[in-house]
């Protein structure tokens, strides 16, 4: 947004004089008073401060300038705004009303620094204890602006005045500046609790919210002062309605704790938030409205508020329409039952002029509707939608997706609905976020498939957006050759090969090969297709065409059969591309090629919180196994110790593991090394004594209750000095490709050696000493690694259904069913997929799809479904797919014994 | 609180401003979505009439007055609802000041006033004055009439 006309003028462009029409002379030119002003003439003006005899109306003007051109978004400098400061300053000596309180909000806008402060805290600490009321009032709000925590406790007696003074403007600028300085002094404003407490049960109106506000806020971490606080003022001493809504909301608040707390379902004060929606505020009623319908109640407790939101739907007052409308959409979302009595009145609000209200309307009734009013509600958003702005629209076409979703039958409409909306005029956002419906509901609704694909060939043949292009085109390769008529997709894949962009008609090559490769009737087809890719200009396509051209012609030796192939043209990459950059970046150019197989296949999880204790912080120097180019650090560095060197392939490597508590004398965490043979133990060690020197480290670990462990070798540590980290490694051997379990005990042992902290000097005699830490469990899940399949459904249909293992599970009573679906991800250590680790609130059952590759390189997935019986009782359905019927029954081995 | 109140004539171009606990690098953004939000909806919308939006967790109340809009942004306690009783308060005391609702010309006129008054009904994010006859009197350092 430029700012006003007036004021811009280093932009000759933008000094237009303010043109205004006038119907008796069309070209009379009017100017803006502020027009022409300029920074440095306004500054010459304001030396008229300083004169002896002042003129008000004039220093009022300049005042006025000054304040305009702050608001225009001019800066003054250091010396500017010190200069008229002081100048401003002066302007005390005045008597007229109107320049001292121009004088107060200049102060306040020019926000002088801490050493300038002193020049006005005396004139200002004298209005403060003026007669004149109002000079009090200003003055507090002034000085609580630009005074520090030590000039405040020399006003301190004067505010707690003030907070009581009759006058209720004095009263109400100390409790607004008290809600500002708590924020910095909150020890100061809190001794002011007792005045405060008389300001709630002033009969000024603005004063008792004010006062409220301020009390609330002083008590805020004292639960029960809070509700003592609700406990009185429910009685009805509150009159102001603005201080009815706050009261309103900290008894909800009071409501929700103490509910919480209390398992028996008692709701003290429901009965005062009941009585509100009888208020005679609309705004106390919409407020008591609003906090009822967040609040788990039984329906018959919800039907009130629901009865008054619905009254408000046919206010006269926007606002009003908006808040009930809000309201009722948020209810829509858990309880779609309770809303649907609003229907009518909702179908109404379609029209409304206000295109917010609008919005919100159509998604609420896409949330309450039943299956026969579908239909009905499609036809009203056709004619809704062409008036409304993109951001709207896209609300509206997730509210019809998650519609479909619930009533399937209907998808004809609906996909009919979203098709037309692809055809209209739309950006990125919009037409990307129909596209994506359209996929959902073809991945969701078998019937629906066919009619969305076509759907989506006819949007691909116009459409600008190359991202969306070859996300149908990738779609289209792994969806069309499956469907009645594989052939009628051919045209509009092929049409993109003539009419598009390079990036598109490189997809395009890609959709062809995939269908000749699985419709055998269409592949000599295909081939005249893709040979004349050969002669693209493009260097990408012209290369795909090749290789696929060579590919299914059995040419390029990809493995011999036929299911190599499909796996190439098919098979999701499986490499996390931040894995495969960071291999790449560390490969130093040799003889030997670059190896994909030796990318980390592992995603690293994002890390939910930061919730790390003090000590808990990353060891300094040694590696961070959340970095993606940690995996590869740690295959270099253990590659380059001869003792492990002839393990092969570093499997996988855990996250840390803590095995001392926080700030103790020496900390020390693991890393786990899984090999197919072999496991390494690392062990992060630092001394944190600076008196104190350690030699010849080394971890005692005691392998008795880890049978299938038998130490190899390990390597101990000559010295660690204070904060300097130095690694420990103990191998063992274990049975190949056997996910071997067991617990490890250990002891640090080591000879310690004082050190003169002043000259560094190192004693020489040392003592032999020992420190125990906890101990070290290798269980099931180290041997699987996070691998993220891209397509879920494809990946475990191209599985063997033969290596399926399907069993149930009760899993007791549990805490909640998130916390049983993070629990079974976690003892199983894999990947979980498309966002299925979040659980709905409120969802009574849930599906958890979840990948990764076991020790052996053996692909597994996993369908978990959860469904909650009886009151927190957990039941689970696992099936697992995977590439060896063994490993299959190992997944269920882990769950039974975990 | 209240986040921000602004003044801007028809053609988005700011008149005043006030932001409150908003960054100055978003402060941009700010006035830019205000601006389209108002050309977008403003224009045929009747003289005070509110209109309402939301805009992730704040709302937005805003109207025309006179040739000047103005928009008033909330979030936390300061919702659709509290918004319309800032902006009534706003609306009455620039009408007050004004005599009528303005054009653009006789609000730069008063605009000291404006910002008084502004200065009186919100202070640092915080609803402080509701009455313009209050505020009238407080601009002008009278103390008001006790009803």
């Amino acid at each position: 947004m430029p700012r006003s006309l007036a004021g811009d003028l280093t932009d000759p462009e933008m000094a237009q004089p303010y043109m205004k029409k006038d119907d008796d002379d069309d070209e009379e030119i009017e100017y803006s008073p502020f027009f022409g002003i300029e920074k440095g003439a306004v500054l010459q003006e304001a030396r008229a401060f300083h004169d002896p005899q002042l003129d008000a109306r004039r220093c009022s003007q300049v005042i006025t300038k000054l304040l305009y051109l702050l608001n225009q978004g001019e800066t003054f400098t250091k010396v500017e705004a010190t200069e008229v400061f002081f100048a401003v300053t002066k302007l005390f000596q005045s008597k007229d009303a109107g320049l001292r309180r121009l004088v107060y909000l200049m102060i306040k806008e020019l926000s002088p620094s801490s050493d300038e402060v002193i020049i006005v805290t005396s004139s200002l600490m004298k209005d403060m204890n003026s007669k004149t009321d109002m000079y009090r009032a200003n003055a507090i709000r002034v000085l609580c602006r630009i005074i520090d925590g030590t000039l405040l406790t020399q006003i301190e007696r004067y505010l707690k005045q003030a907070i009581v003074d009759k006058n209720p403007v004095v009263a109400s600028a100390a409790l607004v500046s008290g809600i500002h300085l708590l924020q910095a002094n909150p020890e100061i404003v809190k001794r002011w609790s007792k005045e405060v407490q008389e300001a709630v049960q002033s009969r000024a109106a603005l004063v008792q919210f004010h006062g409220l506000c301020l009390l609330h806020q002083i008590r805020q971490n004292d639960r029960l002062a809070v509700s003592k606080m609700v406990s009185g003022l429910t009685k009805g001493s509150v009159r102001s309605p603005l201080a009815q809504c706050l009261l309103i909301r900290y008894t909800s608040q009071v409501i929700r704790e103490s509910s919480m707390n209390t398992q028996n379902g008692d709701r003290p004060f429901f009965d005062y938030l009941e009585s509100c929606l009888r208020h005679k505020s609309e705004m106390v009623i919409l407020e008591a409205a609003r906090k009822i319908a967040e609040m788990d109640v039984t329906s018959r407790e919800l039907a009130p508020a629901i009865t008054v939101l619905q009254l408000f739907l046919t206010s006269s007052k926007p606002v009003l329409r908006f808040a009930a409308v809000r309201t009722l959409n948020k209810v829509a979302m858990t309880r779609p039952l309770a809303v649907t009595n609003c229907n009518v009145d909702l179908e109404s609000l379609v029209s409304d002029q206000n295109r917010s209200i609008a919005t919100l309307a159509i998604t609420t009734l896409l949330k309450t509707g039943n299956e026969s009013s579908v239909d009905r509600l499609m036809k009203q958003i056709t004619n809704f939608m062409s008036d409304i702005a993109d951001e709207f629209k896209i609300v509206v076409v997730e509210a019809i997706r998650a519609l479909c979703l619930k009533f399937p039958l209907k998808y004809r409409s609906m996909m009919n609905f979203l098709s037309n909306s692809l055809r209209e005029e739309g950006s990125f956002e919009y037409k990307k976020a129909i596209v994506d419906s359209i996929v959902t509901l073809i991945s969701e609704i078998p019937d629906a498939k066919e009619t969305g694909l076509l759907y989506l060939c006819e949007f691909i043949e116009d459409c600008e957006f190359t991202y969306l292009s070859s996300q149908i085109l990738h779609l289209l390769g792994n969806e069309g050759p499956r469907t009645s008529d594989p052939s009628r997709y051919i045209r509009y894949i092929y049409n993109r090969v003539i009419l598009e962009n390079a990036n598109v008609r490189a997809s395009a090559v890609s959709t062809l090969a995939k269908f000749g490769a699985l419709v055998d009737t269409l592949k000599p087809r295909i081939f005249v297709l893709l040979r004349r890719c050969l002669f693209d200009t493009d260097d990408e396509v012209r290369d795909r065409a090749t290789l696929y051209l060579q590919t299914l012609d059995g040419e390029v030796a990809l493995g011999n059969t036929e299911k190599d192939v499909n796996e190439f043209l098919f098979g999701s990459f499986d490499v996390p591309l931040a894995n495969l950059e960071a291999s790449l970046r560390t490969y130093e150019p040799s003889e030997e090629p670059f190896d994909i197989s030796f990318v980390s296949r592992e995603v690293k999880p994002q890390p939910l919180q930061e919730k790390k204790g003090p000590g808990k912080k990353q060891l300094a120097g040694a590696p961070s196994p959340a970095t993606v180019s940690a995996v590869d650090a740690y295959q270099k560095m253990l590659s380059s110790i001869p003792e492990f060197s002839g393990f092969g392939r570093l499997f996988k490597s855990s996250e840390s593991v803590e095995l001392t508590e926080a700030e103790t004398e020496y900390s020390v965490n693991v890393v786990k090394h899984i090999y197919k043979g072999h496991i390494v133990l690392q062990y992060n060690c630092t001394n944190t004594i600076p008196e104190q020197l350690l030699e010849n480290v080394i971890v005692y670990v005691d392998a008795t209750d880890a049978e299938e462990f038998s130490e190899v070798c390990s390597k101990h540590l000559r010295s660690l000095p204070y904060d300097s980290p130095g690694q420990i490694f103990v191998a063992f051997e274990k049975p190949e490709n056997v996910p071997a379990t067991g617990k490890f005990s250990n002891v640090l042992k080591f000879i310690v050696k004082e050190v003169d902290t002043s000259t560094g000097e190192v004693d020489e005699d040392g003592v032999e000493d020992e420190y125990h830490i906890e101990d070290l469990e290798i269980v099931s899940a180290d041997y699987m690694l996070r691998v993220a399949v891209s397509n879920f459904r494809n990946a475990w249909e191209n599985m063997d259904p033969e290596s399926e293992r399907v069993d149930e599970y009760g899993l007791g009573v549990r805490e909640s069913l998130a916390e049983a679906v993070s629990a079974v991800i976690s003892i199983l250590g894999m990947q979980p997929c498309e966002g299925t680790e979040v659980v709905p609130k409120n969802a009574r059952s849930h599906t958890c799809l979840l990948s990764g590759v076991f020790i052996g390189d053996v692909k597994v997935l996993v369908r978990l479904s959860f469904g909650l019986s009886g009151p927190k009782e957990v039941a689970m359905k696992l099936a697992v797919r995977s590439d060896d019927p063994e490993v299959s029954d190992k997944i269920h081995e882990i769950v039974a014994s975990g | 609180m209240i986040l921000a109140v602004l003044f801007s004539n028809s053609d988005g171009n700011i008149l005043i401003e006030r932001f409150h606990g908003v960054p100055a690098e978003e402060r941009l953004h700010w006035r830019s979505f205000l601006a389209k939000l108002g050309a977008d909806n403003l224009k045929g919308a009747k003289n005070e009439e509110l209109l309402v939006a939301s805009h992730k967790s704040v709302s937005i109340v805003y109207t025309m007055i006179g040739d000047v809009c103005l928009y008033i942004v909330g979030k936390d306690e300061y919702d659709e609802l509290a918004l319309a009783e800032v902006i009534f308060a706003v609306t009455s005391a620039v009408k007050d000041v004004c005599g009528k609702p303005p054009t653009e010309r006789l609000f730069l006129d008063k605009y000291g006033r404006i910002c008084l008054c502004l200065d009186e009904i919100v202070w640092k994010g915080l609803l402080e004055n509701t009455e313009k006859d209050r505020v009238r009197r407080l601009i002008r350092l009278k103390p008001p009439v006790e009803p």
